[in-house]
C-alpha cells in the first residue's frame, strides 16, 4: 500500500545541507496499523506529510497503492490525495467558517461528486463517528473530541485507501483521546490501512505495528534485531 | 464544475463586514459611474454637431469702434469695411451679423403663429443678416429664397425688431408647422407678423448651453443689418486653403481703411475651428473631470478589493493549506476567491443598478437630465464585474501557491 525505498528530503539553504529523512526504507501492506514513533525531530512529521502528498521528497522512490508518485504533476497530486488518502490532524483543521456537514463535504465536492451521493456519504460517516445529530453545528460549538471525530467522518467519507493520522490525539484530554483510539481500531478492523504518527508509546502500543524513526532513519521495531541488540546495550549501560 | 456557492455564502455570512463594505463601495461606484458616463457621452455627443456652416473656410472678426458716431455713421463704417473685405485675395464673401453659431450669447426671442396667443409656441436665436448672410455661412436653402438687397433694413438695438420676411430653420419650420410648407406662411416674431420667404437645411443657435438645447437648432433670420456702438461681427468666407492667410491680412485692411477701431486680442481674429473649441471647452472639462472622477472610483474600489481579499487569503492560509491537503487544486482555490468575489460584487452591482437608477431619476428632476439608458447601465455591470475579478485574481492566485504542507503547521 505504501512503500518507501531509500527515499531522502533535504532542506537546503546557502550554507548547510539539512536531512530531515536520511536513506528511508517504510513498507506498509493493505488493512495494517503502523504507529510511527520517534522523538521530536526525528523525521516523523516529515515522512507523514511525503507520504500523504502534501510535500516533495528529494531522492529515492515512493509507491503509493501502486503508484510511483515521484514524477506526478501538483493537479495529480491533488486528485490522489483527494481520492485515495484521509487525514486526520492533531489540530483538527476544521474549516471554523462551515458546519459539520459542509466540513465533510470539502473532500467530496473536489471530487465532483453528485449532491445526492455526498448526501448520503456524509450522514454515514456522521453516523459512523456518532455525530450525525450534530450535522448543523459549527466547529466552535462542538467539544475537541467531538471536532476530532468530525475531522475522522470528513477523512472516511471519501472511502480512502490510506489513512494518515498525525498525533490524532494531541489536543484531547485522556478521556476523549480514549474514544477517538477506539474509533480509529474499529475503522481498522473494518479493513481499513491506517498509519498513525504518535509520540505516545500507550497509543503505539494498540497499534499492529510501531515504526521507530530516530535521525530521519528507520528502525522496525518488528524486523529489526539490530535495533533490540542497540537497546539492549544501551540497558547494559 | 463545482462553484461551491453555498459554502461561500456561508462562510461569508459569517464574516459580513468587510463584504458589505466592498458590496456597498462597488453600489456606489456603480451609481456614479453609470450617470458620469451618461453625462460625459452626452456632453461629447454635442462637441461634433455640425452647426450647418461650411466651418472649415469661415472665419468671424469683432470689430469694436472707438470714439462716438450715430447709427447711419456706423452702419456706412460697417458697409465700408465689408466692401474692404471681399476685396482681400482669397476671400469668397463676407457678411455681417449680431452674432454666429455657438458664440455663446446673442438674441433669442419668443416665436408665436397667432397674434393672441398667450404663450410662444417656441423659443429661437434671431440672427440679423443681409443678403450675404446664407452665401457666406454656406448654408443650403432647401425651399424658398434668400434675401435679397432691397429687403436689408438697417436697424438699431433700441428699435422695434419687426422685420415683414423672413428666413427659418427647417427644425423651426417643422416645430411651428409640423411638416407641412412653411414658405408663405405668417410667423409672430416678438409680436409682429412676417412671412417666411426661405427655409435653410440647418444653423445652429448661438449658445450650446444646456438651457438651450430644446431649441438648438431653431433659428429665425431676419433681414436686417444691426447696428450697435459696441461693435459687430464680420463673418467672412475664404475660398478653400485661403483661410490663414485671410485671417492675417484682414485685420491690417480694416486698420488700414480706418484705425479708429479695437480687436481683442485673444476674441478679435477668430477661425470657426477656435471658436468652435472655445464653445466646448466647459463641456470638454466637465467630461475630463467625470472621467478622472470615475477613473479614481474604480481605483479606489479596486484597491478595496485587493485589500479586503488579500487580508482573507492571509487570514485563511491554513484553511487553504487543509483545503488543499483535502485535494483542491491550484485551479479550485483560485476559483474559490474569485466565485466568492462573484457574490460579493453580484450583490455590490444589483444594489448599484437600483442606486444607478434613484441617482438617475433625481439628476432628472433636479437638473432636467435624460433618462439612463440601458447601455450605461450594462457597460457599468461589465466594467465593475471585470473590475472586480481582475482585482481578486492576484490575491487568488497568491491563495493558490499556498502549499499543502500548510495544513500541518501549527498556529
Amino acid at each position: 500500500m505504501l512503500k518507501m525505498t531509500h527515499l531522502s528530503k533535504v532542506y537546503r539553504t546557502e550554507v548547510v545541507e539539512t536531512y530531515a529523512l536520511r536513506d528511508f526504507n517504510i513498507n506498509v501492506k493493505e488493512g495494517e496499523f503502523v504507529a510511527v514513533t520517534g522523538p521530536s525531530g526525528s523525521g516523523k512529521t516529515t515522512f507523514l506529510t511525503i507520504a500523504g502528498l502534501l510535500e516533495t521528497f528529494t531522492g529515492g522512490h515512493y509507491h503509493l497503492d501502486g503508484i510511483e508518485v515521484s514524477q506526478l504533476n501538483d493537479n495529480a497530486r491533488s486528485k490522489i490525495r483527494n481520492e485515495k488518502i484521509g487525514f486526520i490532524f492533531q489540530a483538527f483543521n476544521l474549516i471554523p467558517d462551515l458546519n459539520v456537514y459542509d466540513n465533510v463535504e470539502v473532500p467530496l465536492r473536489y471530487r465532483g461528486m453528485k449532491a445526492a451521493e455526498r448526501k448520503q456519504r456524509i450522514m454515514d460517516a456522521l453516523e459512523r463517528v456518532g455525530l450525525a445529530s450534530r450535522a448543523k453545528h459549527y466547529p466552535a460549538e462542538l467539544s475537541g473530541g467531538q471536532q476530532q471525530r468530525v475531522a475522522i467522518a470528513r477523512a472516511l467519507a471519501g472511502s480512502p485507501r490510506l489513512l494518515l493520522a498525525d498525533e490524532p490525539t494531541g489536543n484531547l484530554d485522556t478521556q476523549m483521546a480514549r474514544g477517538v483510539m477506539e474509533l480509529l481500531e474499529e475503522i481498522h478492523r473494518e479493513g481499513a490501512t491506517i498509519v498513525m504518527v504518535t509520540h505516545d508509546p500507550e497509543l503505539a502500543a494498540r497499534a499492529q505495528r510501531n515504526v521507530h524513526i530516530i535521525d530521519g532513519q528507520v528502525v522496525d521495531l518488528a524486523e529489526e534485531p539490530r535495533f533490540h541488540a542497540h537497546n539492549a546495550r544501551v540497558a547494559d549501560a | 464544475m463545482d462553484m461551491q456557492v453555498g459554502p461561500i455564502l456561508s462562510a461569508l455570512r459569517r464574516h459580513k463586514a468587510g463584504a458589505v463594505l466592498i458590496a456597498l463601495q462597488i453600489a456606489l461606484t456603480l451609481a456614479i459611474l453609470c450617470n458620469a458616463l451618461f453625462i460625459v457621452h452626452q456632453r461629447l455627443s454635442h462637441l461634433s454637431e455640425p452647426t450647418g456652416l461650411d466651418e472649415a473656410n469661415i472665419f468671424v472678426i469683432q470689430n469694436e469702434w472707438v470714439g462716438k458716431a450715430s447709427y447711419a455713421q456706423l452702419d456706412a463704417e460697417a458697409r465700408a469695411d465689408l466692401e474692404v473685405l471681399r476685396r482681400l485675395p482669397g476671400v469668397a464673401d463676407v457678411t455681417t451679423s449680431n452674432s454666429y453659431p455657438l458664440r455663446g450669447a446673442g438674441w433669442d426671442d419668443g416665436i408665436r403663429l397667432h397674434p393672441d396667443q398667450l404663450t410662444d409656441t417656441t423659443g429661437a436665436t434671431v440672427y440679423f443678416a443681409d443678403e450675404h448672410f446664407v452665401r457666406t455661412l454656406g448654408l443650403k436653402l432647401v425651399a424658398g429664397r434668400d434675401f435679397r438687397a432691397g429687403d436689408i433694413g438697417v436697424m438699431a438695438a433700441q428699435d422695434r425688431l419687426d422685420p415683414s420676411q423672413v428666413i427659418v430653420t427647417r427644425a423651426l419650420a417643422d416645430t411651428l408647422f409640423h411638416g407641412d410648407t412653411a414658405v408663405g406662411r405668417t410667423l409672430y416674431l416678438a409680436g409682429s407678423p412676417a412671412t417666411i420667404v426661405g427655409v435653410v437645411d440647418r444653423l445652429q443657435a448661438q449658445s450650446v448651453a444646456r438651457w438651450a438645447a430644446d431649441f438648438a437648432h431653431r433659428v429665425v433670420i431676419v433681414p436686417r443689418r444691426l447696428t450697435s456702438t459696441l461693435g459687430t461681427y464680420y463673418i467672412v468666407r475664404t475660398h478653400p486653403g485661403q483661410l490663414a492667410a485671410a485671417m492675417r491680412a484682414a485685420p491690417a485692411a480694416l486698420v488700414a481703411r480706418n484705425p479708429r477701431r479695437m480687436f481683442d486680442p485673444r476674441m478679435g481674429v477668430l477661425s470657426f475651428a477656435q471658436v468652435r473649441e472655445r464653445a466646448y471647452e466647459s463641456d470638454r472639462g466637465m467630461a475630463t473631470l467625470m472621467g478622472v472622477i470615475s477613473a479614481v472610483l474604480l481605483a479606489i474600489t479596486a484597491a478595496g478589493i485587493v485589500g479586503v481579499t488579500s487580508f482573507r487569503v492571509g487570514q485563511r492560509r491554513r484553511q487553504i493549506g487543509v483545503r488543499r491537503a483535502l485535494g483542491a487544486t491550484r485551479h479550485d482555490i483560485v476559483r474559490y476567491f474569485l466565485v466568492e468575489n462573484l457574490l460579493v460584487s453580484g450583490s455590490g452591482i444589483l444594489l448599484g443598478v437600483l442606486l444607478a437608477l434613484a441617482m438617475n431619476l433625481w439628476l432628472i428632476l433636479r437638473f432636467g437630465m435624460q433618462g439612463l439608458s440601458p447601455a450605461y447601465l450594462a457597460a457599468g455591470v461589465a466594467v465593475l464585474l471585470l473590475l472586480g475579478q481582475a482585482a481578486a485574481l492576484a490575491p487568488a492566485l497568491r491563495a493558490s501557491r499556498v502549499p499543502p504542507v500548510e495544513a500541518t503547521r501549527a498556529g
